[in-house]
């Protein structure tokens, strides 16, 4: 039975819940609007970077170096779409 | 078909690792057409008309419950995929049923929230703001509903057929799928509803 719970992914599993639960303080806790995104941003990509090491194995195959690859270019595209569009329609410039 | 023993089962021939491959470049492609919908969500968020803003129609209770069933989900099918790798098919197809009753739960859970949404005024044309937060969270929450099917003979296959390499290689896969999902519900989980509540 215990060779089926490998401590690193419970130890994954249990990160990531504080990670969740770290994220929601900024709901429950009072602090200012740049401390509270602050928290998320750094929250979401530790979360998001949990997800791919541990538990999606991504850096397992000889094909890591295209995975790697093709994730970060992924993020790239989604960083520029999302930071461009704020830029250039809410933002200004 | 050559198979190579010193691999786990899903990477053991060349046609495995190579659909590994293509499903992460599929993953790639996903990223960005969820980053467009972030950032019309993001866009559009303050366009609420003569409707309900995000602050006024969020509530933590449902979150909660959303962001622990789909983290303990993607939980449950990374313990699916190490029991395979052990060779436990039992175990692996036990753990992909739990997987899947969690995503149920979390899909439930999204439509009850849908339903309360529309009672208090806010439905897909109500608004900017009410367009584009169904489409980003209805495009997850399809996703999810797509997984559970796709998943359901996922473990019909490793029933019928036991663990070969052509079923270790597609249930791995389908866990890239679900572990993926979560981390698109953790940015909607921090963007959409944690940014709009505070």
């Amino acid at each position: 039975m215990r060779e089926l719970f490998p401590a690193k992914q419970v130890m994954g599993y249990f990160f990531s819940l504080l990670l969740t639960v770290i994220a929601l303080a900024v709901y429950f806790v009072d602090m200012s609007y740049q401390v509270a995104m602050t928290i998320l941003l750094v929250t979401a990509f530790v979360q998001a970077g949990v997800q791919l090491v541990v538990f999606m194995h991504a850096g397992e195959s000889k094909d890591k170096w295209s995975i790697y690859t093709t994730v970060y270019y992924g993020v790239f595209i989604a960083l520029v779409t999302i930071f461009g569009s704020l830029l250039t329609l809410i933002w200004g410039y | 078909m050559k198979v190579d023993h010193s691999q786990p089962l899903e990477y053991s021939t060349e046609q495995n690792r190579l659909n590994i491959l293509g499903f992460w470049i599929f993953l790639g492609a996903e990223i960005a057409l969820f980053a467009t919908l972030f950032a019309s969500y993001f866009l559009l968020r303050n366009g609420t008309g003569s409707g309900p803003s995000d602050g006024e129609v969020f509530v933590i209770d449902t979150l909660m419950i959303q962001t622990f069933l789909l983290l303990t989900s993607s939980f449950t099918i990374g313990l699916g995929v190490h029991a395979m790798r052990l060779g436990r098919k039992t175990a692996t197809i036990n753990f992909f049923i739990v997987t899947l009753l969690l995503g149920l739960g979390f899909v439930g859970v999204e439509i009850y929230e849908f339903t309360q949404y529309i009672d208090e005024g806010l439905t897909l044309q109500t608004s900017g703001f009410s367009s584009a937060l169904f489409t980003l969270l209805g495009t997850h929450g399809a996703h999810v509903t797509f997984g559970l099917f796709w998943g359901s003979f996922i473990i019909y296959q490793l029933i019928t057929r036991g663990l070969t390499p052509e079923t270790a290689n597609k249930s791995f896969i389908f866990s890239l799928y679900w572990h993926f999902l979560d981390v698109v519900w953790i940015f909607i989980f921090s963007f959409v509803y944690l940014k709009g509540m505070i």
